[in-house]
C-alpha cells in the first residue's frame, strides 16, 4: 500500500488536560508537499489548537486528550517523540523574541541549533544552516547579532532554525501578527518563495486574510473548533458570509463589496489578479 | 532516577534561565536602586523549587549565585551560592507539602490554623528577638527594637488580612513555611559571612552585625543575629509573592510543570 | 583568634600577579571600586568593634581600635579584594560564550548550557529594561530616596510586569525548544574548537593538582601556614 504523502488531520478533537470542552472538536486537513493552506476564524476558534496538534506538541509537550489521527507520511504523531516529528513538521510562532534561543552570538549559530541538537556531523550541520539561509535569502544575515534583529528580520531568523531541523511541513501560527507592515511583507515573500520549490507544505493559520489570499491555494475556516468552509482560497475568501463568521475579508473583497454597493461593477479577473 | 530527569524536563529548562534572571535582576534593584533593607533575590528559586522539584529549585539558586557574581561586578554574594541552593531545595519539600496549595475554609476552620499559624512563627521568632545583645544600653540602635516589632506586627497583619480577604487558610501555611525558610537560610549563612567576610556584607544591615558585637556578641553569633533579622522577613515577603503568583497563573499551566498539580492541587470541582 | 598573614597575602599577591601578567588592570577598576562599601564596612566594624579583643591600640569616644580588630580587618580586606579581582581577571579575560562552547565540546549537557548561557544574556537585558522602568517610575513621582515604605512601592510595577512577562514566554519558549529538536538524545554537534598547547594543559593540571596538595597539607597538618 502506498503512503500519502501529506500532513494529515482526520476527525480531530482536542482537550486540553484541566478543560472540559474540547477546544478542536472534528477538524479534518490535508496538506500536501508544495501546497499552501491557510486557516483562519475568530479568535478562539481552536486555531492556535490546530497548530499545536499539527505541529505534535499536543499532546506530547502540551498535556490533553487527542482523539483522531494526526500522521505525517503516514507515520502517527502520537507515536513520535518530539525530536522526531521535529524534522518532519516544524512549527514557528507569533513572537520572534522567545524563539530565539537566546543562547547565540551570531545568526548562524542561532540556526545551527536545531542541528547541532540533532548531533549531525559538523558538514551536514553548515550546509543545513547555508541551505536555510539561502531558501530565505538571509545568507548576509549570518554575523549578526540575533538580539539586534527587527521584528520581521527575527521572524526570519527563527523560520530558518526551523528549516535548518528538515521538516517537510511548516506550521505557522499567526508568524506575522507581531510585525509592522514591512516585516509582514518580509515574511509573506520567504514563505511564497519557500511554496514554491514544491518540496515543503505549509499550514498558514492568520486572521490577515490578505495574506492568505496572496499564498493560499486553499482555506479553511474554524469556527467553534470545527471547520465551517473549506475550499479554494478565492471561492472561500469572497465569501459573502465570511464577515459573519468572524472573520474580516480580504481588503480587494472589501472594496469589491463597497464598489458594487455603490453600483460599479469590476470585473472578476481584475481581482483574481489583484489578489495573486 | 525518573523523579531526578522529570524535573529538568524541556519546560523547566526553559524556565530556569527566566527564574535565574529574575532573582538576579529583583535582588540587584531591590537593594541597589531602590535600596531597600530587604533581598528579594529569591522569588525564582523558589518558583522553580515549587513547581519543578527540590534539585532543580536548589540548582536555580546556586546557578543564580554564580551567575550574579560574575555578570555584576563588586556583590558579595558568589561565596552565598550553597544557602540559595539550600532555599531551593527546602521550596521543593514546601510545595511537596502542599504548602502554597489554596485552603478555602470559614469561621473556626479558618480560623484556627491561622491561628496556630501566628503561634508557630512567634516561637521561632520570641528566642531570636529576646538576644540579649539587642537590649545593651551601650549600644542601642533606637529604631531597632520598634522595627522589630512593626515588622512581626505587619507580617500578622498580612497573614490575617490576606485569610480574611481570601476565605483561605493557606497564607498561614505560607507565612510558616517562608519564616522557617529565613531561619534555616541564616543559620547556613552565618559561617560563611563569618569566615568569609569577617562577619560584615557590606549592606545596610550591617549595622546590625555592630550593634550585636557591641552588645557582646562574637563574630559568629552577630553574623547570625543579624541573618535572623532580615532572612525570616525576607524569605516571608518572598513567599507570599510566589503565593501570589502562582494564584495568578493558570492552572492548566501550572499543572505542566512535573510538581505543579502537586503544589497547587488538584483542579476544584 | 587571629589567623596569619601568610594566607591573606599570597591569595592577593598571586592575583596581582595575575593582573599583571595579563594586562587587563584598567578593566579591574570598576570591580574594586564596586568592592568598596564591603572593603570600607569590614575596616570599620572590625577595627573598632571587635568581639573580647582586649589589645587596645587606640580610643575614639565610645569605641575603641583592637590591634586584633585591625589585624582582622586588614586580613579580611585583602581577601576581599583579591576576590573581586580574581572575578574581574576571569570576566575581562575569559569570553563566556567561549568557555561555555568549549566545556561543552569536554561534556557539559546541552541543558547546563542553554540554562547558563540564556540567563547570562537574559540578565543585562532585563536590568536595562528594570531601570528603564524605574526611571519611568520615578518621572511619574516614585521617591527613590525617600523613606523605606515608599521606596518599597516602587516594587509592585517593577516586579509584576517582570516576573509575568517573563512566565508568559516559557510556554512558548518551551515550544519553541521542540520545534528546535532539543530533547534529542544525541550528542551536540560541536562547532567550535580553541587552540590548547600542551603548556596550558600542563598549567591547568598543574594548578589544579596544587590546591588538592595545599589542601590536603593544611587541613592534614603537613603543612603549617603561618
Amino acid at each position: 500500500m502506498s503512503v500519502e504523502q501529506a500532513l494529515v488531520l482526520r476527525g480531530v478533537r482536542y482537550r486540553y488536560a484541566g478543560a472540559d470542552r474540547f477546544a478542536l472538536d472534528g477538524v479534518d486537513l490535508v496538506v500536501r508537499p508544495g501546497e499552501v493552506v491557510g486557516v483562519t476564524g475568530p479568535s478562539d476558534a481552536g486555531k492556535s489548537t490546530l497548530c499545536l496538534v499539527a505541529a505534535g506538541l499536543a499532546p506530547g509537550t502540551i498535556a490533553g486528550v487527542l482523539e483522531g489521527s494526526v500522521t505525517v507520511d503516514g507515520i502517527e504523531t502520537r507515536d513520535q517523540r518530539p525530536h522526531e516529528h521535529a524534522q518532519q513538521a516544524g512549527v514557528l510562532f507569533q513572537n520572534p523574541a522567545t524563539q530565539l534561543s537566546g543562547t547565540s552570538r551570531y545568526v548562524w549559530e542561532e540556526v545551527a541549533f536545531g542541528p547541532r541538537n540533532l548531533g549531525l556531523p559538523l558538514g551536514d550541520v553548515v550546509a543545513r544552516v547555508e541551505a536555510a539561509l539561502a531558501a530565505l535569502h538571509i545568507g548576509h544575515f549570518g554575523e549578526r547579532d540575533p538580539a539586534r534583529l527587527s521584528g520581521g528580520q527575527g521572524q526570519l531568523v527563527a523560520l530558518a532554525s526551523v528549516l535548518a531541523v528538515g521538516p517537510r511541513y511548516l506550521v505557522l501560527d499567526e508568524p506575522t501578527s507581531q510585525l509592522d507592515p514591512q516585516g509582514t511583507r518580509l515574511v509573506g515573500d520567504a514563505l511564497a518563495g519557500i511554496a514554491d520549490t514544491g518540496q515543503t507544505g505549509i499550514v498558514l493559520v492568520e486572521h490577515k486574510t490578505d495574506l492568505l489570499a496572496a499564498l493560499c491555494s486553499r482555506v479553511l475556516v474554524l469556527g467553534g473548533g470545527r471547520g465551517v468552509r473549506e475550499g479554494p482560497a478565492a471561492e472561500v475568501l469572497a465569501d459573502a458570509g465570511l464577515h459573519d463568521l468572524g472573520v474580516e475579508p480580504p481588503s480587494a473583497v472589501r472594496l469589491r463589496a463597497r464598489l458594487a454597493a455603490a453600483g460599479v461593477s469590476v470585473p472578476e479577473q481584475a481581482f483574481a489578479e489583484a489578489a495573486a | 532516577m525518573e523523579w531526578l530527569s522529570q524535573q529538568f524536563g524541556t519546560r523547566v529548562i526553559a524556565l530556569m534561565p527566566v527564574a535565574i534572571a529574575v532573582n538576579i535582576v529583583l535582588g540587584y534593584t531591590v537593594a541597589n536602586v531602590l535600596k531597600l533593607p530587604i533581598y528579594l533575590d529569591s522569588i525564582g528559586t523558589i518558583l522553580v523549587g515549587v513547581l519543578a522539584g527540590p534539585i532543580a529549585g536548589a540548582l536555580t539558586g546556586i546557578l543564580s549565585s554564580l551567575i550574579w557574581q560574575v555578570a555584576i561586578p563588586g556583590q558579595s554574594i558568589g561565596p552565598f551560592a550553597p544557602v540559595a541552593g539550600v532555599i531551593g531545595l527546602l521550596a521543593g519539600v514546601w510545595g511537596y507539602l502542599g504548602v502554597y496549595r489554596r485552603r478555602p475554609a470559614e469561621g473556626g476552620n479558618l480560623w484556627l490554623p491561622v491561628v496556630i499559624a501566628l503561634g508557630a512563627i512567634a516561637l521561632l521568632v520570641l528566642p531570636i528577638i529576646n538576644n540579649p545583645a539587642y537590649n545593651d544600653p551601650a549600644f542601642t540602635v533606637p529604631w531597632y527594637s520598634a522595627a522589630i516589632i512593626a515588622v512581626a506586627v505587619a507580617l500578622g497583619v498580612g497573614v490575617v488580612g490576606m485569610a480574611y480577604l481570601r476565605r483561605d487558610a493557606a497564607p498561614a501555611w505560607v507565612a510558616v513555611a517562608g519564616a522557617l525558610t529565613g531561619v534555616i537560610a541564616a543559620i547556613c549563612s552565618a559561617p560563611i559571612a563569618a569566615i568569609v567576610y569577617g562577619g560584615v556584607t557590606g549592606a545596610g544591615t550591617d549595622i546590625i552585625v555592630a550593634a550585636l558585637r557591641q552588645g557582646g556578641a562574637d563574630v559568629f553569633n552577630a553574623a547570625l543575629g543579624q541573618g535572623f533579622f532580615s532572612d525570616p522577613i525576607d524569605k516571608t515577603i518572598t513567599s507570599f509573592v510566589v503565593f501570589i503568583i502562582l494564584a495568578g497563573m493558570s492552572r492548566r499551566l501550572i499543572a505542566r510543570f512535573p510538581m505543579g498539580e502537586r503544589a497547587v492541587g488538584p483542579e476544584p470541582a | 583568634m587571629i589567623r596569619g598573614w601568610t594566607g591573606p597575602v599570597s591569595v592577593f599577591g598571586a592575583v596581582l600577579l595575575t593582573v599583571v601578567i595579563t594586562g587587563v588592570g584598567r578593566r579591574l577598576v570598576s570591580f574594586v571600586v564596586a568592592s568598596l562599601p564591603l572593603v570600607i564596612s569590614i575596616l570599620l566594624i572590625n577595627t573598632f568593634i571587635y568581639p573580647d579583643a582586649t589589645d587596645a591600640l587606640a580610643t575614639v569616644g565610645p569605641f575603641t581600635v583592637t590591634g586584633t580588630g585591625l589585624t582582622v580587618a586588614l586580613q579580611a580586606a585583602l581577601r576581599v579584594i583579591a576576590f573581586a579581582l580574581a572575578i574581574g581577571v576571569f570576566v575581562a579575560t575569559t569570553d563566556l560564550d567561549d568557555l561555555l562552547s568549549d566545556l561543552e565540546r569536554r561534556g557539559l549537557g546541552r541543558r547546563a548550557e542553554f540554562v547558563i548561557g540564556s540567563a547570562i544574556r537574559m540578565v543585562p537585558r532585563m536590568v536595562e529594561r528594570a531601570g528603564e522602568i524605574v526611571e519611568a517610575q520615578r518621572a511619574r513621582g516614585l521617591d527613590t530616596e525617600g523613606r523605606p515604605w515608599r521606596r518599597a512601592r516602587g516594587l509592585v510595577p517593577l516586579a509584576g510586569p517582570m516576573i509575568g512577562g517573563a512566565l508568559n514566554d516559557v510556554e512558548e519558549r518551551t515550544m519553541a525548544l521542540e520545534a528546535r529538536a532539543f530533547s534529542a538524545p544525541a550528542r551536540r554537534t560541536p562547532i567550535r574548537r580553541f587552540p590548547d598547547s600542551a603548556a596550558q594543559r600542563a598549567a591547568r593540571w598543574g594548578l589544579g593538582l596544587l590546591i588538592v596538595a595545599l589542601t590536603v597539607a593544611t587541613v592534614g597538618g603537613w603543612l603549617n601556614v603561618p
